[in-house]
């Protein structure tokens, strides 16, 4: 009985498996199907489920992040509630291959430049540029990054996303994970922002630069 | 004969077990004997040369007694199960023997925080051990969970336990397990919550008294440094 139950079962394991010329990597835009219901058709994300604009960023930021994520060294913080969604997501890339694809065909998105919302009202943009002053060594004075210093670019991107990394990293929720190297980088540099009005003002500056 | 394929990992799962199986004996034997006399009589009344169909109401007590005797029979069975059940749910569900710790699980879409109580025994305090999908209880011990949600409706379910309970956005869920086996063994999300539910698995540790002291020791002052325990009040939204 038990022999018959455990063939019953192996052969219905086996028949959901994908044949064998099935297993390659899918296409990028296959892919990105994973990713609709939060980042949107156009990659431009939404404010009220916290899904950043992905649109146009560069390849290997978007595959730099899904690695940190599928591994658990980004978004696997108890307090990181939108990193703890993210998580499960990126591990829907099966391997390296998937990953590049995907990065690849985000970074092939027409990128667009979000309006300010609520997050960064009340901030001051001329003392938020005093303040990037340290953001420029990095992200340049543009905000347009830099690849060799695994800085992405931050310009055009919706500012409630940038206060809440920012937030983030001060509180130790991203870039405290001992494998997160370049997030171990940026975290000191967010701990010069004195308070919430420091990150309202320096992301009210952000919002002026042009994509 | 069910912990064949899943294993019997806690103090009441084979209580549980054992009303599966009454209940999968009692409906089984009537499904196959319902089937059988209905392809008997298939076979037996089948077309006929000559012989017109007729509609039987079943007013004829004769022919009644093929559907009131094992509906009598069957509701005897029912009182049975029900009385099987009762004792059981009485004993899993409405009791809450003392705890020797107490968890806290925080569901969420689509992953799992555990809170432990660190090394003083007691949430809520600086030295909570606070791990993402992952589950670490001493065989033997019996525990008390406090389940909340931060978003949506989710069920903390494990199957070697058993045990599944759903958990309820603004309510803190109480229960209690007591694992009989050291291991490490799936914990799943038995409630549709959205896009991610299929992948939001994690795990349960049940280890010796030593091994959890261990472990308990490596991750107590890390966490205690890092994250400092948060209350309750966190819940309810997106922080």
């Amino acid at each position: 009985m038990h022999r018959m139950t455990s063939f019953l079962l192996l052969a219905l394991a086996l028949s959901a498996c994908r044949p064998e010329g099935a297993k390659k990597t899918l296409p990028g835009n296959e892919l990105y199907a994973a990713c609709i219901s939060c980042h949107g058709t156009d990659g431009q994300g939404q404010e009220k489920i916290a899904a950043p604009a992905i649109a146009g960023l560069p390849q290997w930021y978007v595959e730099a992040q899904l690695v940190k994520f599928r591994s658990g060294v980004r978004g696997a913080h108890p307090d990181d509630y939108e990193g703890l969604r993210m998580r499960p997501m990126s591990r829907q890339m099966m391997d390296e291959g998937e990953v590049k694809a995907v990065a690849e065909y985000v970074s092939k998105m027409a990128p667009k430049k979000q309006a300010p919302t609520a997050a960064s009202s009340g901030g001051d943009a001329a003392a938020g540029a005093a303040a990037y002053g340290t953001c420029t060594a990095c992200h340049g004075a543009d905000g347009k990054g830099n690849q060799a210093l695994n800085a992405p670019p931050i310009a055009g991107q919706y500012d409630w996303y940038l206060v809440s990394q920012l937030h983030k990293f001060k509180k130790g929720i991203r870039g405290t994970n001992p494998k997160d190297v370049t997030g171990a980088q940026m975290r000191p540099m967010s701990m010069t922002l004195a308070d919430d009005q420091a990150i309202k003002n320096v992301v009210a500056h952000i919002a002026t630069l042009s994509k | 004969m069910i912990d064949t394929y899943v294993p019997n990992g806690s103090s009441f799962a084979g209580d549980i077990d054992h009303v599966i199986l009454v209940i999968t004996a009692i409906t089984g034997f009537w499904f196959f004997l319902a089937e059988a006399v209905l392809f008997y009589l298939i076979i037996k009344y089948g077309e006929q040369e000559g012989v017109r169909a007729k509609y039987v109401a079943g007013e004829d007590p004769k022919e009644k007694r093929w559907v009131a005797w094992p509906h009598y029979i069957t509701l005897l069975f029912d009182i049975y199960i029900i009385f099987a059940a009762i004792s059981v749910w009485q004993d899993v569900k409405q009791t809450m023997p003392q705890a020797d710790e107490t968890v806290r699980v925080i569901a969420q879409q689509w992953a799992w925080t555990f809170v432990h109580p660190g090394a003083d025994g007691k949430l809520d305090t600086p030295d909570d051990i606070r791990v993402v999908d992952e589950l670490h209880v001493v065989k033997g011990k019996t525990y008390h969970f406090e389940l909340q949600s931060r978003d949506v409706l989710h069920s903390f379910s494990i199957p070697i336990f058993r045990l599944k309970q759903d958990i309820i956005p603004g309510r803190t869920v109480r229960g209690w397990f007591k694992p009989t086996l050291t291991g490490g063994y799936d914990i799943q999300c038995t409630e549709i919550c959205g896009i991610g539910h299929g992948i939001m698995p994690a795990r349960i540790i049940v280890e010796t008294p030593e091994d959890h002291a261990a472990w308990v020791l490596a991750l107590t002052p890390t966490q205690a440094a890092i994250t400092p325990s948060e209350q309750p009040t966190q819940l309810g939204g997106m922080p």
